[in-house]
C-alpha cells in the first residue's frame, strides 16, 4: 500500500538518470556495445561490400573446392565460386530480407496490438484470438507451404511470407503492453483532466512502448533472417539469388559436409548466428532498462561475502560464554543506549553500532548508521520511521537477509539464548545460520500475499519449517503441529490445505504469524505486518499478536511507519530518521514527552479521534535524499529548532535526564549546548 | 475444469482455422496448382486421384461452399489423395510411415531440451554473478544458430571426421522394422546425432528464459522468507524459486514449440532422417501439394496436442488456475 | 501549511443544511461485469455490486469526507462523480443539472468543473514526460488558446499555487526526480489547471510519508477556502475528523452514515461506524488505558452476491430479524446526521445508541 521507494533502488546509481539518460547508460553497457558493433559490421558489409568486391558471386571457375588461400580467402565452392564474394553478396540479401520483414512484421504487430489493446469488447477479443491462433500454428511448415506455392520467388515473396507468418508474437506482446498501460494511473489521470484518446495514445501509450517495440523489432529481424535461411536452405526461394541461406543450400546439395569442405558452409552459418547474437545482445540491454531486476547488481557471491564479513567483524567468544552464575538480573547488560529497563526480563538481542551500506552507486548509501539497541525478553520493541529511514533494512540485517548491494559493514549483533548462551549473529556460517534462523528469530513480512509461495499450500509451507528443523518429527506429529498453529492464530485448522490465493488478506497475515511461531522462536521480527490491511482487520491481527505474546513470551521487534499504532502496542519505541535512531523511550514517555524535534513533529502529524481538534502542521520540508545527506544532524534542514552547531556535528544518542532512561540524539539536550535551555522544557508534551 | 474447457475450445478454433487455411491458401495463390499438378502428372493419375486433388485445390464449376464441405469430408476421413512424389502411395500412408520417427525423435528431444535448459537456467539464475554468467553469451550464440547448420557441423565432425555416428538415415540397411533389438539399437545409434543437434540447439532458448525468470523470482518475498525459515538451499532453489520461475516457461511452451518443431524438421532433412521433415522437403521439391497440405495439418495437430499437454502441466503446477 | 491559524481547518466551516451541493450523486448504482474464473456460466451475467444506491453531495468551499475500507466503493463513487465511469443507474448533478458526459466535448466540459486527484503520485505521472509537459497538457485541454509565454506563465502560477517554489526548478524535472509529497502537489496543480469548482481527492495522502501528509491536506484545505468544493476519499477516520466538515461512511457499496464529522466520530450511530472507529489506532486510548478489544467479526461481504437486508448484518452484534430481510432506510438523527440502521427506526434511537457492547469476546 505505502510506497517505500527502497533504498536499494536509490543506491542503484549515484545520479538517478532521467529516461533519456538511462537509455544512454543502456547503450553503453558492454553487451549492448558488442551487439551494436557486430550488427554495424554486418550492415556495413551488406551496404558497402558489393561496391568493393566487383566479382560475380555466381561466376564458375575451374578452381573447385579450394580450401582458403591467399587467392580465395575463404576458399571456393564446387563450382569454383569464391566463398567470400558469395558471403558479401549474401549479406546484402539476408540483411535486406531480415530488416524489411522485421519492419513490416513490427508495423503489422503494432497495428493489431495497439488497436486490439485500445479497443475494448468483442473486436478486441477477436483480434487477440486471431493472434493466438497464428501463434500456435507451427510457423515453418506454414512458411514451407506458402513458399511452395510461390516457387522460386525473389526476396519480395519471402518477405511477404515471413510477415504473414511472423506477426502474431509481436502483436500479442504489444497488445498486453497496451492493455497494461491503459490501466495505469497516469492514463486515468490524463483522462480525468479531460484529455482526448488520440492525445493519450500519442503522449502516454506510445512513448512508454518504445522499448518493447524495439525489442519486438529486433526479435523479428532475427527470426526473419533465420526463416529466410531455412526457406533458402530448403531450396524454396530463388536459389540463384545469393544469400547465406542459398549458400548453405548449395553446400548441402553438393555434399560439402561429406567432402569436408568446411570453409564452404561454416562462414554463412556463423554470420547468421553472429547477427542473431548481436541483435540479441542489444535486446538484453533494452531488457535491462525495462526490467531493472535483471541488471546484475550482485557481483559478489554471497558465500564469499559472508565469510569476509565474519572475518571483519569483532568475533565473540565461541564456544558460548555461560553467564549462568549471574542469573538473568545481571545479564541485563549495560545496553549502550541504556534502554529503558524494568518492563521485562533479560536482554535477548543486543545491537552495537550496527552499520549497513548499499554499495551499488559511486558513494555508499548508509541505510543503517551506527544503530545500537537492546531487546529484552518478552518485550515489544517498536521501530518507527518513514520510507528510507532504514527501519526495514535494520530488520533484514538482524535476520541476515540483506542481499547485495546491501551489506553489514560494521557493528555487533549478539543474541542471548534462554540458557545464557551468546551467539554472534553476524559471524554465523551458512550452516549455523540455517539452524539459527526461525529457531531463534523468525520474521513476518508486510505483504503476506507476496511472502507466501503461491504454489504451495499453507500447510506445506509451515510443514517445511518443521521438516528442516525437526527432522525427528513424524509426519503425523508435524500435521498436528500445523493444525495447532493455525488454530492458535484463529484460522480453522482445515484450511491447512488451502493455497494462499484462497485466503483473505487478514487470514494470510495470520497464517504468516502462525508460521513465524512454528518453532517457538525467542524473537519475532515484524516488518510492517499490518500496513496492507484495513483498520478493522489490522486491529484483529494486532490483538492476536499481543495475545500470543502474552501466552508464549516471545519478544517482538515491530516495525511500522504508524507511530500511533506503536504507542498503543509497544513497550519501547525507537524513532529512526535517515538511518539513525534519534530517540529511544518507553511508549508512554514518547507519547507524553517526545524529546527529539522529529519525534514531536511525527506525533503531531497524527490527527486524533478524541480531544479538541487543533491545527496540526506535520513536519516542514521533505524526507532527505539518502544519497546526499546533509552534514551534521540529518534532520537539521527540516528542524524548526535547529542550532547553528547542528549543521556541524552528527549528534550522539544521550540520556539527558538520568535516571530517566529515555535517550535522544539531539544537540538541544547536550550539556555542551545548554545555553539553549528551552530545549529541555518545551518538549511538545501533550498531557 | 472451466479453464480446461476454455483452452479446449480455443484449440478447436485453432484446428478449424488451420484446416480452413489449408483450404483457402491454394485458392488464393496465383495460377491453378491443381491443374498444374494434373497436367504435370500427364495421365499417370487415376480419375479418383484427380478427384481428390480437385477437392483439395479447387474444382471448376462448383460453388465454394460445396467445395468446402467436400474438403471437410475428406479431411475427416483422412482422404488426402495420392502423393505425387511417392506415386502411387496414398498421402495418408506416406505420413503414417514417417510420423512415428518424427514423434519419437522430436518429441523426445523437445522434452529433453526443455528439461535440461530449464534446469541449467535455474542453476545459472540461482547464483548470479558467478562464472555461470559466462554461459549467457554462449547460449545466446547457440540459440541464434540455424539448426540445420548445426547439423551440418555435427555431421562434419562426428560422422565424417571422427566416424562415431552414421551421417544419414534412421536405421541400418536391411534391418526389419519392428520391436527387435537389432533394429532398436540401430535406431538409437542413428538417432543420437540428430537428437544431440536438436537438444543442443534448443537448450539455449529455454536456459535464457529460465535464467531471467529465476532472477526475477529470487527477488520475491517468498524466496527471502524461505531463506529466513532456514530451509535447505536445495529446497529453496527448487520448491520456492524454481517452481515459480518455471511457470512462464511452461505457459510460453506453445509459442516456442512451433519454432523448435520447425528447426527440428529441417534438421531431419540434413540427416536424411526418415521422418516427416524429410518427406516435407521432398514434397516441397516435387511440388507435391497434397502431401504438403496433409503434412501441415498433421504437424499442426501434433503441436496442438503438445500444447494441450503443456496446458495440463501448467494447471497441475499452478493452483491459481484451478478452481477451489 | 505554516500559515494555518486557529482551531483546525475543519472548524472554520459551519454546517449549512440549506445550501445546495455543487456536485451530487443521487442514488447511484454501479455494477461491474465479472471476468475470469468467477464469471459463472455463459448467459448468467454476474456482476460486482460496487455501488448500490449511493448518494453524496459536495458543497462549495467545504470539505466532505468519504470514509470506507478497501472495496467499500468509495473510489468508484469518486470516479462516477468525475465522469470516468458510466453509472448503471442514478444521477450525477452538477449545480442541480443532470450530467450526461460520457465522451468528447461534454466530458471535457464536465472535467473543466470536476477534477480528480489520484492516490499514488508516482503512478499518476507518465514517467517519460517532464513536469512542465504534464502541466502544459492539462492547461491546453481547457484553455486551447493559451500558447507560448502565457502558457509558461500559467504553469508557473499553478506550481506556486501549490507552494512549489521556485517553480522553474520543478518544471524541468521528471516525475521520478521528485519526492512523493512534491509530486502529489504537482498532481494537485495539474487538477487546478482546469480551474475546477470541485476537487475529488481519492486517498490523496495515503501513499505519502506520515510527516508530509498534513502539509498536503492543509494545502487542499487552503484551496477550498478559495471556493472549490472538495470530496476527500479516505480510509482514515481520524484525518476525516481533522480535515472535513462532513463525513460520510461507506460499507459494501452503500453510504450507511453521514453527518458533521465531529458528530459522526464522537457519537457514531451505525454499528459499522463504531467498529471502524474502535479499530483505528489512537495513542490517546493508551493514555486513557481503555481496554478496547474489538472482537473478530469476520470481513466485508462478497459484492457479487451481497447479503440481503442490511449488508452489515452478518457481522453486526445488534442484528435483529428485520436486518436480515429489509434494507434499512435513511433515518434522520438531527443536526444533519443520519444513518441507515434499523436500530434507530421508530424511536428505538436511544436504545440503540446507548446500548453498550453486548459483544461476546471469543
Amino acid at each position: 500500500m505505502l510506497i517505500t521507494p527502497d533504498v536499494e533502488a536509490m543506491a542503484a546509481g549515484p545520479e538517478e538518470p532521467g529516461p533519456g539518460r538511462s537509455w544512454l547508460r543502456g547503450i553503453l553497457a558492454p553487451k549492448v556495445l558488442t551487439g551494436l558493433v557486430i550488427v554495424g559490421v554486418f550492415t556495413a558489409m551488406a551496404v558497402f561490400g558489393p561496391m568493393l568486391d566487383h566479382a560475380d558471386p555466381g561466376a564458375i571457375t575451374s578452381a573447385r573446392l579450394q580450401p582458403p588461400s591467399l587467392h580465395h580467402l575463404l576458399g571456393t565452392t564446387q563450382q569454383g565460386q569464391d566463398v567470400l564474394t558469395q558471403l558479401i553478396y549474401g549479406a546484402r540479401v539476408s540483411m535486406e530480407v531480415g530488416f524489411a520483414a522485421g519492419i513490416l512484421t513490427t508495423l503489422w504487430s503494432l497495428l493489431v496490438g495497439l488497436t486490439g489493446g485500445y479497443l475494448s469488447g468483442a473486436s478486441s477479443e477477436l483480434l487477440s484470438m486471431f493472434a493466438n491462433v497464428f501463434l500456435v500454428l507451427p510457423g515453418l511448415p506454414l512458411v514451407v507451404i506458402m513458399a511452395a506455392y510461390l516457387p522460386h520467388s525473389g526476396s519480395a515473396g519471402i518477405i511477404i511470407v515471413i510477415t504473414v507468418t511472423g506477426w502474431a508474437w509481436g502483436a500479442r506482446v504489444l497488445r498486453a503492453q497496451t492493455l497494461s498501460l491503459r490501466r495505469r494511473d497516469f492514463v486515468e489521470a490524463a483522462r480525468a483532466t479531460g484529455q482526448g484518446p488520440v492525445k493519450i495514445m500519442l503522449y502516454d501509450i506510445l512513448p512508454n512502448e518504445v522499448a518493447i517495440i524495439t525489442v519486438t523489432f529486433l526479435g523479428s529481424v532475427v527470426s526473419a533472417i533465420l526463416t529466410e535461411a531455412s526457406i533458402a536452405f530448403l531450396g524454396l526461394s530463388d536459389v540463384t539469388q545469393w544469400s547465406w541461406g542459398t549458400m548453405l543450400y548449395w553446400a548441402q546439395v553438393s555434399g560439402a559436409e561429406l567432402a569436408r569442405a568446411w570453409w564452404w558452409f561454416v562462414p554463412p552459418g556463423l554470420c547468421i548466428a553472429l547477427v542473431g547474437t548481436g541483435l540479441a545482445f542489444i535486446n538484453f540491454g533494452i531488457d535491462d532498462v525495462i526490467n531493472p531486476r535483471l541488471r546484475s547488481a550482485g557481483s559478489t557471491p554471497r558465500r564469499r561475502r559472508s565469510r569476509a564479513l565474519a572475518g571483519s567483524l569483532a568475533r565473540l567468544a565461541r564456544p558460548p560464554v555461560r553467564r549462568a552464575a549471574k542469573g538473568p538480573e545481571a545479564a541485563r547488560g549495560p545496553g549502550i543506549a541504556g534502554g529503558p529497563g524494568g518492563t521485562a526480563g533479560g536482554t535477548v538481542l543486543e545491537l552495537k553500532n550496527l552499520r549497513v551500506e548499499y554499495r551499488g552507486g559511486a558513494a555508499p548509501v548508509r541505510a543503517v548508521n551506527d544503530v545500537s539497541l537492546t531487546l529484552r525478553r518478552g518485550e515489544i520493541l517498536g521501530i518507527a520511521g518513514e520510507s528510507g529511514s532504514g527501519k526495514s533494512t535494520l530488520a533484514r540485517a538482524v535476520t541476515r537477509l540483506l542481499r547485495p548491494p546491501a551489506q553489514i559493514v560494521s557493528g555487533e549483533m549478539t543474541y542471548t539464548a534462554r540458557d545464557g548462551r551468546q551467539i554472534d549473529i553476524a559471524g554465523l556460517s551458512d550452516r549455523e545460520l540455517r539452524q539459527f534462523r526461525w529457531e531463534e528469530v523468525s520474521i513476518v513480512f508486510q505483504s503476506a500475499m507476496n511472502a507466501l509461495n503461491p504454489v504451495l499450500t499453507l500447510g506445506t509451507q509451515i510443514d517445511d519449517v518443521l521438516r528442516a528443523h525437526r527432522p525427528g518429527m513424524r509426519k503425523v506429529q508435524r500435521a498436528a503441529r500445523v493444525r495447532d498453529l493455525l488454530h492458535m492464530v484463529g484460522i480453522s485448522p482445515d484450511r491447512a490445505g488451502a493455497y494462499p490465493h484462497e485466503l483473505s488478506g487478514g487470514m494470510r497475515q495470520r497464517a504468516m504469524i502462525a508460521m513465524g511461531l512454528a518453532l517457538d522462536p525467542e524473537i519475532v521480527v515484524m516488518d510492517e505486518p499490518t500496513t496492507a490491511l484495513d483498520v478493522v482487520i489490522q486491529r484483529q491481527v494486532i490483538e492476536t499478536i499481543s495475545g500470543l505474546k502474552d501466552t508464549l513470551g516471545f519478544s517482538v521487534i515491530f516495525i511500522t511507519h504508524d507511530l500511533s499504532l506503536l504507542i498503543e502496542l509497544c513497550d519501547t519505541i525507537a524513532i529512526m530518521y535517515a538511518g539513525r535512531i534519534v530517540e529511544l523511550a518507553t511508549a508512554g514517555q514518547l507519547y507524553q514527552r517526545p524529546l527529539h524535534p522529529y519525534s514531536q513533529g511525527l506525533l503531531g502529524s497524527f490527527p486524533t479521534l478524541t480531544g479538541p481538534r487543533r491545527t496540526l502542521s506535520g513536519v516542514p520540508g521533505y524526507p532527505p535524499d539518502m544519497r546526499r545527506l546533509p552534514a551534521g544532524c540529518s534532520f537539521q534542514p527540516r528542524c524548526p529548532r535547529a542550532l547553528a552547531a547542528c549543521a556541524g556535528t552528527p549528534p550522539q544518542l544521550i540520556r539527558p535526564q538520568i535516571p530517566d532512561p529515555a535517550s535522544v540524539a539531539c544537540l538541544l539536550y547536550d550539556t555542551d549546548y545548554q545555553d539553549h535551555p528551552e530545549g529541555l522544557t518545551t518538549g511538545g508534551g501533550r498531557a | 475444469m472451466r479453464v480446461m474447457l476454455r483452452r479446449l475450445s480455443f484449440y478447436a478454433v485453432t484446428a478449424w482455422a488451420a484446416i480452413t487455411l489449408n483450404f483457402i491458401l491454394p485458392r488464393l495463390m496465383p495460377g491453378n496448382p491443381a491443374q498444374d499438378l494434373i497436367n504435370r502428372s500427364a495421365g499417370k493419375l487415376s480419375p479418383a486421384a484427380i478427384k481428390a486433388i480437385q477437392v483439395l485445390f479447387g474444382q471448376p464449376h462448383t460453388s465454394l461452399i460445396s467445395q468446402y464441405l467436400t474438403y471437410w469430408r475428406n479431411v475427416v476421413t483422412f482422404n488426402f489423395g495420392v502423393s505425387y512424389s511417392f506415386y502411387p502411395t496414398p498421402v495418408i500412408q506416406v505420413i503414417r510411415q514417417s510420423i512415428f520417427w518424427t514423434v519419437v525423435l522430436i518429441g523426445l528431444c523437445t522434452i529433453i531440451g526443455f528439461v535440461l535448459g530449464t534446469l541449467l537456467g535455474m542453476f545459472v539464475g540461482w547464483r548470479r554473478g558467478s562464472w555461470r554468467d559466462a554461459l549467457v553469451p554462449v547460449t545466446t550464440f547457440l540459440s541464434s544458430l540455424p539448426y540445420f547448420w548445426f547439423a551440418l557441423i555435427a555431421i562434419l565432425v562426428f560422422a565424417v571426421s571422427l566416424r562415431w555416428f552414421p551421417s544419414s538415415g534412421g536405421y541400418g540397411i536391411g534391418l526389419q522394422i519392428g520391436l527387435n533389438w537389432p533394429f532398436i539399437s540401430s535406431a538409437i545409434y542413428y538417432g543420437t546425432l540428430p537428437a544431440l543437434t536438436i537438444v543442443i540447439a534448443s537448450v539455449g532458448g529455454w536456459l535464457l528464459g529460465m535464467r531471467n525468470m529465476m532472477i526475477t523470482t529470487l527477488n520475491e518475498d517468498y524466496v527471502l522468507l524461505a531463506e529466513a525459515k532456514g530451509l535447505s538451499r536445495l529446497r529453496v532453489m527448487f520448491t520456492y524459486a524454481g517452481r515459480n520461475a518455471v511457470l512462464p516457461s511452461v505457459a510460453g511452451f506453445a509459442m516456442s514449440l512451433g519454432f523448435v518443431v520447425g528447426g527440428a524438421i529441417v534438421t531431419e532433412i540434413v540427416f536424411n532422417y526418415p521422418g516427416i521433415g524429410t518427406v516435407l522437403f521432398q514434397a516441397a521439391e516435387g511440388q507435391d501439394y497434397p502431401l504438403l497440405e496433409a503434412i501441415f495439418l498433421t504437424i499442426t495437430m501434433a503441436v496442438l496436442i503438445a500444447n494441450l499437454l503443456a496446458d495440463l502441466a501448467y494447471i497441475a503446477l499452478d493452483p491459481r488456475t484451478r478452481e477451489s | 501549511m505554516p500559515d494555518q491559524r486557529g482551531t483546525g481547518p475543519a472548524r472554520q466551516q459551519g454546517w449549512r443544511a440549506d445550501a445546495d451541493p455543487v456536485l451530487a450523486a443521487v442514488d447511484v448504482t454501479k455494477h461491474f461485469p465479472v471476468h475470469g474464473k468467477d464469471a459463472g456460466r455463459l448467459g448468467s451475467r454476474r456482476v460486482v455490486h460496487a455501488l448500490d444506491g449511493a448518494s453524496i453531495g459536495v458543497y462549495q468551499g467545504r470539505v466532505t469526507a468519504l470514509v470506507g475500507e478497501s472495496g467499500s466503493g468509495k473510489s468508484t463513487l469518486a470516479r462516477v462523480l468525475a465522469g470516468l465511469y458510466r453509472r448503471t443507474s442514478g444521477e450525477v448533478l452538477l449545480r442541480g443539472q443532470p450530467v450526461r458526459a460520457a465522451h468528447g466535448r461534454a466530458f471535457r466540459r464536465h472535467a473543466g468543473e470536476v477534477q480528480l486527484i489520484l492516490q499514488d503520485p508516482y503512478g499518476s505521472f507518465n514517467p517519460m514526460l517532464r513536469v512542465s509537459t504534464h502541466l502544459r497538457r492539462a492547461v491546453r485541454v481547457h484553455e486551447p488558446g493559451r500558447k507560448g509565454d502565457s502558457l509558461q506563465a500559467r504553469t508557473r502560477e499553478l506550481l506556486e499555487q501549490v507552494h512549489l517554489r521556485p517553480a522553474g526548478q520543478f518544471l524541468q524535472k521528471y516525475p521520478h526526480e521528485l519526492s512523493g509529497g512534491q509530486l502529489q502537489r504537482v498532481s494537485i496543480a495539474r487538477a487546478l489547471a482546469a480551474r475546477p469548482s470541485v476537487l475529488l481527492a481519492d486517498e490523496p495522502v495515503s501513499n505519502l510519508d506520515v510527516s508530509i501528509r498534513l502539509g498536503v491536506l492543509n494545502l487542499l484545505a487552503e484551496l477550498t477556502r478559495d471556493g472549490a468544493g472538495l470530496l476527500y476519499v479516505t480510509h482514515d477516520v481520524a484525518s476525516a475528523r481533522y480535515f472535513a466538515a462532513d463525513t460520510a461512511v461507506m460499507y459494501a457499496g452503500q453510504v450507511i452514515e453521514s453527518g458533521p464529522s465531529e458528530r459522526v466520530t464522537s457519537e457514531p450511530a451505525h454499528p459499522y461506524t463504531r467498529l471502524l472507529i474502535a479499530s483505528a489506532p489512537d495513542p490517546a486510548r493508551r493514555a486513557a488505558a481503555e481496554g478496547t478489544a474489538v472482537a473478530d467479526r469476520g470481513q466485508p461481504p462478497s459484492l457479487i452476491s451481497p447479503p440481503a437486508g442490511c449488508r452489515f448484518h452478518p457481522r453486526c452484534p445488534f442484528a435483529m430479524p428485520e436486518c436480515r430481510t429489509q434494507p434499512p432506510p435513511r433515518i434522520e438523527l438531527g443536526g444533519g446526521h443520519w444513518s441507515r440502521c434499523w436500530l434507530f427506526a421508530d424511536g428505538r434511537h436511544a436504545d440503540g445508541r446507548h446500548r453498550e457492547s453486548p459483544r461476546k469476546e471469543p
